[in-house]
This record gives C-alpha cells, sequence and structure tokens, in this order.
C-alpha cells in the first residue's frame, strides 16, 4: 500500500484516460494506445479501478522509458502519472 | 520502548500477510505447495470442476437437464472452488481490493464470448488450465503439454484480436464504475468469512461419513490457493500472454518453476507413497498370519467370519491407499489434437476473459463483475460439451480413455519411467525459462500493437 510511488499534487496534465472498471488487461493497453496521443514531455494521467495496474503501468513505463511520476489514490480509484519520454 | 518496537512488528507483520502484493516466484512456489498438499489429501485440484457443477444446476434449475447435478456443497470440485473463492475474497478485503469493479458494457460482451470459449476449450483438453495444463503437467500426464501449447496460439491469436479490437470498436468501451466500501468495513467482512471457512472445515471433518469428512481439508486448501493467488495477483493467462505483449516475463518464470517443483513433488507420492503405505504393509503381514491358518479348521463361526472381515477390510484399505495417488488422476486422453485446440480455444477465451480458470475465479473474489458473467456462461458451456462428449464417447471409455478420439491418454512415467519424465519436465520448463528471458532483453517474440 504505502510502497507504491506517490505522484506531487498539482501535475499539469496534457490528456485524461478514464480506464475505470476496466480489468487485465485493458487499462494497460490503453495507457499504450493513448500515450501515443500526446507530446514528447507532456503528463498522461490515467484513472483506473484494477489493482493490477498499480504494477502494470510503471513497470511498463520502466521498459519502455517513460517517466513513471507516481499514483495518487482517489475516492474509489487511482489516478496514474506518466510523463511521455 | 520494547512494546512500540514489538507492536511495529506486528503491525509489520500482519502487512506483508495480509496487505502487501506477494511477490510473483514465492506465490508461484506456495501454489505448487499446496497443489502437492491437496493431491496427498486425496486429490488434485482444478477450477473447471467447479464452475462446471454450478453450470449443471443451472441448467437442471431450467429444465435443459433432466439429472440431478452432484451436490454444491458435497462434490469435491465444487468444494475446491467454494474454497478458493472464499480465499481469495478474504485476500483482497484484507487487502483493501475488493470493490465492486462494473466495466463498461463491451467487457460484458466479452465476457458471454469468453465463458463460451472457455467451457468449449476445457471440454476438448479435458480441464481448464489448472486440471488441463498446470496440474496435468504437474500429474506426470503428456495432455499437459499438448494444452500448453494450444494455450501459447490461443493467447497470441487473442492478443491480435485485442489489438484490433481497440483500434475498430467504440461502442461499450468506456463508462465503468466503481462502488467501494469503507476498509473497516472490508476487514471485518474478511474475517468473519475466514472464521466461516474454519466452522466450515471443521463441520465437515465431524461428519461420519468418510468422504464428507475428507472435505474439510480439501476446503482449507483450496481457501490456501485461493488467498495465495490473489495476494500474489498470480495469473496463468499472464505469464503466456506478457511475453508478447511488454515483454515481462516474471509471471511465465514463475509458472516454469511452479510446474516444475509440483511435477518432482507429485513423482515423489506417486512412486513412494503406495509402496510403503501402511495399508500394503498391514496387508502382507495380515495374508502371511491368515496363510498359516486352514479357515475350514476353524470351529467358531463367527471367528471365521470375523478372520473373513478382516481380511476383506485391509484389502479395501490397500485399494484405498493406491487409489489416493492413483497415477491416472488428471491424465486425460488428450494428447494430440484435443489438446491443442482446447488450449488454442480457452486460451483466447481467457484473452476474452481477462482471467485463465484461476485468475477468473480470484478476480470474483476482489468484485470483477465483468468476471462474474465469464462463470456461469464458463460453466453452462463446459456442461453442455462434457455431458455431449460423454454420450459419443469422445474421449473414450473408462479412466484409462480408451479409443479417445481427441488424443491419447499417456502417463509419463509408463513411458519414460520416473526419472526420464522428472527430466522431461525439468528440460521442458528450463527451455521454456530461458526462452521468455531472453525475449524479455531481444523483444523477437513481441507481437506489435
Amino acid at each position: 500500500m504505502s510502497e507504491y510511488k506517490k505522484a506531487p499534487e498539482g501535475l499539469d496534465v496534457a490528456r485524461t484516460l478514464d480506464a475505470k472498471g476496466l480489468s487485465c488487461p485493458m487499462p494497460l493497453l490503453r495507457t499504450k494506445k493513448e500515450i501515443g496521443k500526446i507530446n514528447s514531455g507532456e503528463i498522461l494521467e490515467v484513472l483506473g479501478t484494477d489493482p493490477g495496474s498499480r504494477n502494470d503501468i510503471p513497470g511498463w513505463c520502466a521498459r519502455a522509458g517513460h517517466e513513471y511520476l507516481g499514483e495518487i489514490e482517489d475516492e474509489g480509484f487511482i489516478r496514474f502519472y506518466i510523463k511521455k519520454k | 520502548m520494547s512494546e512500540s518496537i514489538m507492536s511495529e512488528k506486528v503491525k509489520n507483520f500482519f502487512k506483508i500477510l495480509c496487505q502487501t502484493e506477494w511477490n510473483a516466484t514465492v506465490s508461484g512456489i506456495i501454489v505448487a505447495l499446496f497443489s502437492i498438499l491437496i493431491m496427498a489429501w486425496w486429490r488434485p485440484w482444478g477450477a473447471v470442476g467447479a464452475v462446471r457443477n454450478w453450470g449443471e444446476w443451472i441448467l437442471y434449475g431450467v429444465g435443459i437437464f433432466s439429472h440431478k447435478p452432484g451436490a454444491v456443497l458435497f462434490s469435491s470440485g465444487s468444494v475446491i472452488g467454494i474454497g478458493f473463492l472464499a480465499g481469495a475474497f478474504i485476500s483482497a478485503c484484507l487487502g483493501n481490493d475488493f470493490s465492486f469493479k462494473f466495466p463498461p458494457p463491451w467487457e460484458l460482451v466479452k465476457a458471454v464470448i469468453a465463458g463460451i470459449l472457455m467451457g468449449v476449450g476445457a471440454a476438448f483438453a479435458g480441464g481448464c488450465n489448472v486440471g488441463g495444463m498446470y496440474n496435468a503437467i504437474g500429474n506426470l500426464a503428456a495432455n499437459g503439454f499438448t494444452m500448453w501449447l494450444g494455450l501459447v496460439i490461443g493467447v497470441i491469436l487473442g492478443l491480435k484480436y485485442i489489438y484490433w479490437e481497440m483500434e475498430h470498436i467504440t461502442w461499450g468501451t468506456s463508462g465503468g464504475k466503481n462502488i467501494d466500501f469503507p476498509y473497516a468495513l472490508k476487514i471485518i467482512i474478511g474475517i468473519a468469512a475466514f472464521v466461516a471457512v474454519i466452522w466450515g472445515a471443521y463441520h465437515y471433518a465431524d461428519m461420519s461419513d468418510e468422504y464428507k469428512a475428507s472435505l474439510s481439508g480439501i476446503l482449507l486448501i483450496s481457501a490456501g490457493l485461493g488467498y495465495t493467488m490473489q495476494r500474489g495477483r498470480w495469473c496463468m493467462v499472464q505469464a503466456f500472454r506478457e511475453p508478447h505483449m511488454t515483454g515481462d516475463c516474471t509471471l511465465a518464470k514463475s509458472v516454469a518453476l511452479s510446474i516444475l517443483v509440483l511435477a518432482v513433488g507429485c513423482a515423489v507420492l506417486k512412486y513412494a507413497v503406495p509402496q510403503r503405505g501402511s495399508a500394503v504393509a498391514v496387508q502382507s503381514v495380515l495374508m502371511d498370519a491368515v496363510d498359516e491358518l486352514d479357515p475350514d479348521e476353524i470351529k467358531d463361526e463367527d471367528l471365521a467370519d470375523a478372520v473373513e472381515d478382516v481380511v476383506d477390510a485391509s484389502e479395501q484399505a490397500v485399494v484405498a491407499a493406491r487409489r489416493v495417488l492413483d497415477p491416472v488422476n488428471y491424465v486425460r486422453g488428450t494428447f494430440g489434437w484435443g489438446g491443442i485446440l482446447g488450449g488454442f480455444i480457452f486460451g483466447l477465451g481467457a484473452m476474452f476473459a481477462g482471467g485463465c480458470g484461476t485468475g477468473t475465479l480470484w478476480r470474483v473474489g476482489e468484485g470483477q463483475i465483468k468476471l462474474w458473467l465469464v462463470v456461469p456462461f464458463f460453466g453452462i458451456s463446459n456442461a453442455i460439451m462434457v455431458h455431449w462428449f460423454k454420450a459419443i464417447h469422445m474421449e473414450g471409455v473408462g479412466p484409462m480413455h480408451e479409443g479417445s478420439k481427441l488424443g491419447k491418454h499417456i502417463y509419463l512415467p509408463d513411458a519414460l519411467g520416473y526419472g526420464g519424465t522428472i527430466a522431461l519436465i525439468i528440460f521442458a520448463m528450463v527451455v521454456w525459462y530461458i526462452i521468455v528471458d531472453w525475449n524479455e532483453d531481444s523483444n523477437k517474440l513481441i507481437v506489435e500493437m
């Protein structure tokens, strides 16, 4: 629970992807697709409910070279922040 | 001073046990351990057995099936499913993973398709990914390898479908909802479920019927499996999918290792226990003693009857001891096209579902409504297929599946000996491990979006 990286508040988000209710592997695949729609250096915010995303997203970021900024727990879902390389 | 360190340690212990996600490799080893334990108890575990039983009840309830299915609380397959769900539910509650996660409508359509495909695939392969592949290889059955191959192909095709779908289908792809509860409430419900499982196990154990009493251990070990798999998010379809999707091979390696440990454990049980079992020893001593006696010399009728009863009982005990680790368990007549086709259809279905047989069940335990819809369709389609296959003797007759049209029934030690079998399984799992590890860096097997 507390070993997941926490993102700072108030990030300047270029685009938001609503992946709430989606389960494995859709949140990650949607993220992969959505990141293609923003520019390098911009931040993508992903809203999700699948606990698996808390590992899948940072893991994929590390592999793909994007910067994983962390997550913020909200009411009944989680916000993930990714900075495109 | 020492009290606050102690309370810190106790808190940390429960955090690791109930809240932190367990590492995949460790989870795989624990799953293999529980799998060996339940085999030693008296039977290997599986997922489709439970789901099919519940599917049969649905079909019986609407009048399509006329034959009353086995009791939900007293069929071992169903009890395994109940225990597994309970364990996963307990883990999800204590770890704050449980909430009702409603997916967008298109995901529900995929859930129905997934259930049907998985039910059909499991019928051809003689089991789902657990009974047809994991516990099949684990039980030293050749058909485990054919389903493995089918799964690889089915998952790759499923991944290509998902990519196609993301480009071309927009209807019903957003609008998911989450209904959550306070964590404190989840902890209370989780503990209540835990108490219920323990109570259930004691209740079974108190029953006079030996079979029913044995369900106590089945329930507990299955709950342990469900707990471990949810806690570690251990999913076999992820093992087959991730190397082709992101290159990540953590799950694949852990499944390979888990199968290896399971197979070795199973080989030890199946080879050694029937030979050393006390029932066999007692019987041989008894037969020696009885040989000395001439039954016709026994004037006392009661004594003669008693001797006969004792001999009968010891013979039954030997049969029971041998049946416990019956090599026939989980060896199916599907080593051939049946296993491959079954694995292919099942793998494709698992990609639609987003979980394999067990992944589906533990996701049910954490409130993923999409998977709640997969289960009944999985059960109904598998019940129909299995009943049809039985009627046409698709998998042959008898426990040795003589005349199976789906493939051969091969218990590997019969063909290669126990040593050869273990060598083969080690070799296969090591090759799998090395290939996915190589792919993680070379990315040669990744299916592009």
